[in-house]
């Protein structure tokens, strides 16, 4: 009964936005302290590659690869980070970009590792890894009334949400908390909040560095799920569709992320004509969410009223007892 | 004592903002710094906050070099200023300008805030209760909610003492915070000062309105044209003919009586 | 063949720099950086393509087309991206989010209208050439550094001596003052963008005439150039976007004849980044506080 409500198709397109959601929520966290990345393709290269040179070539488990890549993007993050710390903030936004396309062209150019332009394929599938590892102790997707192929969509689907689920609860409580506080004292006014005492340089490289590490997670569980990159994947085209999730959907809320991501991912799938015309749309919703609402479609004030809402009814639900 | 400036110079290219200025401060005083416009004043709490690096000379607070020190190390040491020209967290509530400006008096990094650790819940009731009780020390605890942007300019100024009273310091350094206020306003800033200063918090306060810096002030020193010209009680630096003549030579706004 | 490299990095070097005066002209007047600049050069390069290879057209007729669009393009980059963000306090970084998205938007339209990958120029002028000694040149060569020397110069004249040149001068040092003393800054900022824009697709067509390729992805790499060299020479500096160019020419033909042509493009980027971290005044630039 539940195979038949399994489409995998679907499960793939709710994987990408899940994908996509981490991805925006990098952009997010930079820009939180008022940094803007153009970088986050190269970071995600730095996190697909490392997982899937790991995994394939040297039979690292999967964890482990995706941990890798997470690491060696922080550790890239910090070390742009540390020096655009000197840059005001047009200018660390083509910093980064000369970054990811610096990765991009090392990656087409060192073909004896990377296969260059070609890309690597067969790269471990991690649903395809999970259900070996059940199978051994004696598991079988039958027992759910499902295929095998089903079953891989769906893992790889519930695993997917689980850490988006964790991500969206660590951001959200990070943002009402002193960190929090700290990041957006930096964007609102960097000399007020060092005269408060604030750390800028340490919460700019902070800030910066979750965001790579996001990106490069990103980018690592983006190889395990496809199980095929290439440079393609992780071009400028890319880091500007990054951008648009976060952009359109609002950069100042968590929620920005997870509406612009999952909006932006499904348009094109649901409306097939626009498709061909994704990047045109982008390119058009930058430039009038730049015009008329530069905060994103969810902002702060939003989700005040939310809030304020909810509190009021909870209220009203105990009054009533 | 408290702050001792010594010798501190400062140019900026081809002009002498500050020229080999010295004076400090003892416990528990409010010291006024006056000046005609362009005299140094600000540039002198940029000194001190190392905002800016002076050209030669040093800041010394309770003994301690602090000279060399990032900005926010010396508010982490107890110095904590506002700036003339309001410089809050326009988007932020007002009460979460008061508890960032706890930032250097808490200390939950990311994982406990992440975690939602005790320690981390207690610091915040902690700080929020600490920051309700500031702003209804500057009277603002009904707009507390409101965003920083959205209050009056003298609200605004108010909120920005507060702001740095939550970092706990010892000096606190007062950028013109009567600039834009009307008479009673002004009148409750000067509630506001004395009060400060009885909570046990050494002042140190630019000013242009002289009434307010006479009525308040234990102590002035006196720039012009980045020399220290005079230092004393008000009513000496009231008689004293080089200040009035610093302050003839500039228009008439200023003026000592 | 060292003096043909020579010429080759020069020739490069000269149409980088004149890349590079349209980020200067905007960065100088407005102080944003316009991401869409590469883009609206790829239009005038296509303009090339279309003028002489499509329609067998005359080249000089392929310079009024493209002066043409790329004016038209600067107008609407003024009117709908830059000019409604114009006046807001909050951020530095809506307008350049905003040329970003004008600049993928471009880049897919220009593949919608051309088609992807890389289109010939096709001129009476591409196989000419001369030799002096053992030294083969091409008359494009000439050409391209002939019309880069002449634009340099006119810029400056025009900068330096004339009443246009004057306000938009005036308006780079402070927009209020300038707006002040009478200047229509609206009108300034304008016929800066446009004029950009105009030198962009200029430079585009002798890409194209260069390079014999012209492709929708070219306004990236050759924007990112042209950051570079305003990166390299300091910003709102056309001295310095000349020097800067013939040294990104010249370093670019180096790493080719060593036989790293793969990392050709990689020369910018890694310029752009040292730069950025060791002087970020860029060479000729004076540190401002
Ligand atoms: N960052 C800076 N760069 C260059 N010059 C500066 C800088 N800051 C201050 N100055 C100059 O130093 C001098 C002293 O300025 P300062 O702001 O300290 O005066 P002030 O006494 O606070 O005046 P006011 O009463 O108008 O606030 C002025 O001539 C000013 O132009
Ligand atoms: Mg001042």
């Amino acid at each position: 009964m539940l195979g038949e409500l399994i489409n995998p198709y679907y499960l793939q397109v709710a994987s990408f936005i899940l994908i996509n959601i981490i991805l925006g929520l990098s952009i997010y966290v930079t820009l939180a302290s008022g940094q803007l990345s153009l970088g986050s393709a190269g970071f995600m290269a730095v996190g697909a590659y490392t997982t899937a040179l790991l995994t394939t070539n040297f039979e690292v488990p999967l964890l482990v690869g995706i941990l890798a890549g997470v690491m060696l993007a922080g550790i890239f993050g910090i070390i742009v980070g540390i020096p655009s710390l000197r840059l005001r903030g047009v200018f660390l936004a083509i910093a980064t970009l000369g970054f990811g396309e610096i990765v991009r062209v090392f990656i087409v150019n060192t073909e004896s590792l990377t296969k260059g332009a070609i890309g690597i394929s067969g790269i471990p599938q991690l649903g395809r890894e999970i259900l070996d590892k059940l199978e051994v102790i004696g598991f079988d997707p039958e027992i759910l009334g499902l295929k095998a192929n089903q079953f891989t969509f769906l893992i790889v689907f519930i695993l997917l949400l689980i850490i988006v689920i964790v991500l969206v609860c660590f951001f959200s409580r990070q943002k009402n908390s002193r960190v929090g506080r700290a990041f957006s004292a930096i964007n609102m006014d960097e000399q007020a909040a060092a005269s408060m005492g604030i750390n800028v340089t340490y919460y700019k490289v902070l800030s910066f560095t979750q965001g790579a590490m996001l990106a490069g997670l990103a980018g690592a569980l983006y190889a395990h799920v496809l199980s095929y990159i290439s440079p393609a994947d992780f071009t400028y085209h890319k880091a500007v569709e990054i951008l648009t999730f976060s952009v359109f959907g609002g950069s100042e809320v968590v929620g920005g992320a997870i509406f612009g991501a999952t909006f932006l991912t499904l348009l094109p799938e649901t409306l097939r004509a626009i498709s061909e015309y994704r990047y045109m749309i982008y390119g058009i919703l930058l430039v009038v969410m730049m015009a008329y609402r530069p905060q994103g479609v969810i902002d702060e004030q939003m989700m005040r009223w939310f809030k304020r809402r909810k509190g009021r009814r909870q209220q009203h639900g105990t009054e009533n007892k | 004592m408290v702050l001792k400036i010594n010798n501190i110079s400062k140019q900026f290219g081809g002009i002498t903002a500050l020229s080999n200025v010295s004076f400090s401060i003892t416990e528990g005083e409010i010291l006024g710094l006056i000046g005609p416009n362009g005299a140094g004043k600000t540039t002198m709490f940029n000194m001190i906050t190392s905002v800016l690096a002076p050209t030669s000379g040093d800041i010394s607070f309770y003994d301690e070099q602090i000279s060399g020190l990032k900005s926010h190390q010396i508010t982490t040491k107890g110095i904590c200023r506002t700036f003339q020209n309001i410089r809050l967290f326009p988007e932020m509530t007002v009460i979460e300008n008061v508890m960032t400006g706890s930032h250097c008096r808490t200390k939950s990094g990311v994982w406990k805030s992440v975690f939602r650790t005790k320690s981390q819940k207690q610091e915040e009731k902690e700080i929020y209760d600490k920051a309700k009780q500031l702003l209804e020390t500057v009277n603002l605890l009904k707009e507390r909610e409101t965003l920083g942007k959205n209050l009056a300019y003298g609200q605004q100024r108010r909120l920005e003492i507060a702001r740095a009273l939550a970092s706990e310091p010892k000096l606190l350094l007062l950028d013109e915070p009567a600039a834009g206020m009307n008479e009673q306003e002004t009148v409750e800033l000067h509630r506001l000062i004395t009060k400060i200063r009885d909570m046990g918090i050494t002042i140190l306060l630019i000013e242009h309105d002289m009434p307010l810096v006479m009525k308040t002030c234990d102590r002035i020193v006196v720039l012009n044209f980045g020399k220290k010209i005079a230092e004393g009680e008000p009513k000496a630096i009231q008689s004293n003919p080089e200040v009035i003549k610093a302050y003839l030579g500039t228009e008439g706004d200023d003026d000592i009586a | 063949m060292f003096l043909e490299q020579l010429i080759n990095g020069i020739t490069t070097g000269s149409i980088y720099a004149i890349v590079a005066l349209g980020y200067t002209l905007v960065f100088g007047v407005l102080g944003i950086i316009n991401m869409a600049h590469g883009e609206i050069f790829m239009f005038g390069a296509f303009m090339g393509v279309v003028i002489t290879s499509t329609l067998g057209l005359p080249l000089w007729l392929a310079f009024v087309a493209a002066a043409v669009i790329t004016a038209i393009l600067g107008y609407l980059l003024e009117r709908l991206a830059l000019r409604p963000l114009r006046n807001r306090p909050d951020s530095h970084l809506a307008p350049l989010i905003s040329t970003i998205g004008v600049s993928i938007f471009l880049e897919n339209l220009a593949d919608k209208l051309f088609g992807s990958g890389n289109h010939p120029v096709q001129n009476s002028l591409s196989e000419a050439s001369f030799t002096i000694g053992s030294v083969n040149i091409y008359v494009v060569q000439i050409v391209i550094f002939c019309i880069s020397i002449a634009l340099m110069i006119a810029l400056s004249y025009w900068l330096l001596k004339t009443k246009g040149g004057k306000a938009l001068r005036a308006t780079a040092e402070n927009l209020e003052t300038a707006s002040l003393l009478g200047v229509n800054t609206k009108r300034v900022i304008m016929v800066t963008v446009v004029l950009a824009s105009v030198i962009g697709g200029i430079a585009g067509i002798l890409v194209g005439m260069a390079f014999s390729s012209v492709n929708p992805q070219m306004g990236l790499s050759f924007g990112l150039k042209g950051l570079a060299i305003i990166i390299l020479g300091g910003m709102g500096n056309v001295k310095g976007a000349m020097v800067g160019g013939m040294i990104l020419g010249l370093s670019e033909t180096l790493v080719v004849a060593l036989g790293y042509s793969g990392y050709r493009d990689a020369i910018a980027f890694i310029m752009i980044i040292v730069i950025l971290l060791l002087r970020p005044q860029g060479l000729f630039g004076t540190k401002t506080a």
